[in-house]
């Protein structure tokens, strides 16, 4: 009887061995306006998209005023200022993986389509970096500036401004919890007088071991 | 009274024409599956089946290695996958990087597929062997094939190289969080693969701009493998100088070192936490407690080549560079990874032979143990256990060791000497290759040297 049972419990686990099967993986195209995904463990396009927004939005924005009494062009329109779009440093604590050149295009595309300022091609600017065998960060002296420059005038690109983003977090930790602060900075340097300019925006993250853990940090009633 | 005595009378000659179709349809069985079961099980594994493509591979008969892998791909669905990985490498190494660009996506896309578990394939294997369950592969075989996608890519175009380092970088962190889950408060940590890392930070700093990401992943290559000098160097390089001076290009040399470790199939007495673990199993399916003792069971071992080459010696023109430095040690990796998950494969062999054990006696008792039914069943049990084979799939055309050399040498044609080494010392015919250096790019050499005696092969990027 127990033999009997034991088979017969045996055939159970057979039987519904064929519910527990592998499923396929299934994909779907997001509406624009849908809400992105909020990364578990790093930050994602929840962070990185309103950082970029809200960096090349104050940084247009300053540019409005800082052109007003600049030269203009036959149509009274200031003369958009050529900008060079050195690169993205990462200097937060995650890995940024492919949003690094995602970054680079989205803040390179928001900046041509503004008036303020004509981005030079990306394509441009790496093939200077290496004629000149010059890091990015070594442009910021003076002769390694004016050497890197001319190269991109002899190509048909002079340049008025270098353009740097730089990616920062702050980290802290309270038990399981942790929060981030993820910084863009955007640094412009105007090649002709050196003068500098520094712009930024900060998007803070909880990250929790537990659901509860946003309500038990982040409630109305904490102080 | 007199209708009861027929009821009765009925239920005996149902329930005794029962038992003989019962009967018949065991004997028959036996007739048909014992002799079966005989002649095609028992015997096969992967690590069998292989042996002879590999030694084929090895004395550098690429097409006929080709050719028996393939044939070998069709018989045993099971196999597939991983032949198809040693198929990639066929091709990687007689130059098709394209092809085995191919492969190495669709073993990929199916490890990933199969790494979600499959029920009825545990319980199948419950009743057979761990052979009928879909192999999703080891965790070092996902690394390496990201790995290998990789080094296939930057064979020919080098478009989707980089991709294939951030899947790399993708799968260590879902390792890690995985490894995590399951060892919990043990303290122990995950030990990603530096050479990932590595080939992350060579193509970051191929760009001339990126120096930040390849000093973050030259750190993470220099922590997991700190005894290693040129990794230091390199770090050194991207943290304050250049990718190559102007006119200048750079030779990265991977080399594939000695013959790598494979699966084999070893009788193995259960360990205590193997038996407990399987204890564990039985309990949760039926009444019966595991046996106090479990005659020795076929688990896999990992079996190591012993190996006469332990680095590659460069020159270049005629001017010695100097020895390849490991970057991925794929024999620790196999040895490490089978020690880990030992316990759990014995325990899963001990719980097969109990329930195949408790099964045929269950079988005997709802059919009859007398006369030659009894003695056939018994034939029958011995017949099943003894089918059962150690599942041995695996990469088998892994190289001991994957070190590289970086030189940065001016652009142009070059020739490139290629020397097996061991102790500092040539061993075996040196490997000759033209190269072209072309100013600010890197240029890449693969080559696989097993062992002295065999035949080498050596391949640059396009």
């Amino acid at each position: 009887m127990v033999r009997r049972e034991w088979l017969s419990r045996l055939s159970i686990v057979a039987l519904a061995s064929i519910a527990g099967c592998r499923g396929y993986q299934y994909g779907h195209v997001i509406k624009s306006d849908a809400k992105n995904l909020v990364g578990s463990h790093e930050a994602g396009a929840e962070v990185f998209d309103p950082l970029v927004d809200e960096a090349v939005a104050k940084l247009l924005a300053r540019q409005q005023i800082v052109t007003e009494g600049c030269p203009t062009g036959p149509d009274g329109a200031p003369l958009r200022k050529t900008i060079c779009f050195v690169g993205i440093e990462n200097k937060s604590a995650e890995d940024i993986g492919d949003f690094k050149d995602k970054l680079y295009n989205q803040i390179d595309s928001q900046i041509l389509e503004s008036r303020s300022f004509q981005p030079i091609s990306q394509r441009m600017v790496n093939a200077a970096l290496h004629e000149t065998r010059m890091r990015p960060d070594a442009l910021v002296i003076p002769d390694n500036m004016r050497l890197f420059t001319s190269v991109l005038q002899r190509s048909g690109a002079p340049v008025d401004y270098l353009l740097y983003a730089t990616l920062t977090s702050g980290t802290t930790t309270r038990n399981s919890s942790t929060q981030r602060d993820y910084e863009l900075t955007l640094e412009l340097t105007n090649v002709h007088t050196l003068e500098y300019d520094k712009l930024n925006a900060e998007v803070r993250k909880g990250y929790h071991k537990s659901a509860a853990g946003k309500f038990w940090n982040y409630n109305p009633l904490k102080r | 009274m007199t209708l009861w005595a027929e009821n009765r009378t009925r239920a005996q000659n149902r329930e005794a024409g029962d038992r003989l179709v019962n009967r018949w349809i065991v004997e028959c069985l036996l007739v048909v599956l014992l002799p079966a079961w005989l002649t095609f099980s028992g015997c096969s594994t992967h690590a069998k089946r292989i042996s002879q493509p590999r030694n084929l591979f090895y004395d550098g008969q690429f097409q006929a290695c080709r050719e028996s892998l393939e044939k070998l791909s069709k018989s045993h669905r099971h196999d597939r996958d991983v032949v198809n990985l040693d198929l990639a490498v066929v091709d990687l190494l007689s130059g098709q990087p394209q092809q085995a660009e191919i492969r190495l996506r669709d073993v990929r896309d199916r490890f990933d597929h199969l790494e979600q578990d499959s029920l009825a394939e545990k319980t199948v294997s419950m009743w057979t062997d761990d052979q009928v369950r879909s192999y999703s592969g080891e965790d070092y075989e996902k690394i390496l094939l990201r790995v290998f996608l990789s080094l296939s890519s930057l064979m020919h175009d080098g478009i989707d190289a980089e991709s294939y380092t951030l899947q790399v970088q993708e799968k260590h962190e879902q390792l890690g969080q995985l490894f995590d889950q399951w060892s919990g408060s043990k303290g122990s940590v995950y030990q990603p693969l530096p050479l990932g890392f590595y080939l992350r930070g060579v193509l970051r700093e191929a760009t001339h701009r990126d120096y930040d990401d390849a000093v973050r992943n030259y750190e993470v290559a220099s922590s997991l493998l700190p005894q290693s000098e040129p990794l230091l160097w390199d770090l050194a390089r991207v943290r304050e100088g250049v990718h190559s001076r102007p006119g200048h290009g750079v030779v990265y040399v991977f080399a594939m070192v000695g013959r790598g470790p494979y699966k084999v199939e070893v009788a193995e007495r259960p360990t205590s936490d193997a038996l407990l673990i399987a204890d564990r199993i039985i309990s949760a399916v039926g009444p019966y407690k595991l046996p106090p003792t479990i005659a020795p069971i076929k688990i896999p071992d990992i079996a190591v080549p012993p190996s006469d080459v332990d680095a590659v010696g460069i020159r270049i023109n005629g001017s010695p560079i100097g020895p390849t430095s490991s970057l991925a040690n794929i024999e620790q990796l196999a040895v490490s990874t089978y020690q880990a998950n030992r316990n759990a494969i014995i325990a899963r062999a001990v719980a097969r032979r109990v329930i195949k054990k408790a099964t045929i006696v269950a079988a005997k008792d709802s059919i009859g143990k007398d006369g030659l039914t009894g003695i056939g069943m018994d034939l029958a049990g011995i017949a099943w256990e003894a089918s059962e084979s150690a599942d041995t799939r695996c990469w088998g055309l892994l190289p001991k060791e994957i070190q590289v050399l970086r030189v940065e040498t001016p652009a142009g044609e070059h020739h490139l000497q290629l020397n097996a080494l061991l102790g500092g010392r040539p061993v075996g015919p040196a490997q000759a290759k033209e190269i072209r250096v072309i100013d600010g790019q890197n240029t890449y050499v693969l080559c696989w040297f097993p062992d002295a005696r065999s035949v080498s092969q050596v391949m640059s990027s396009k």
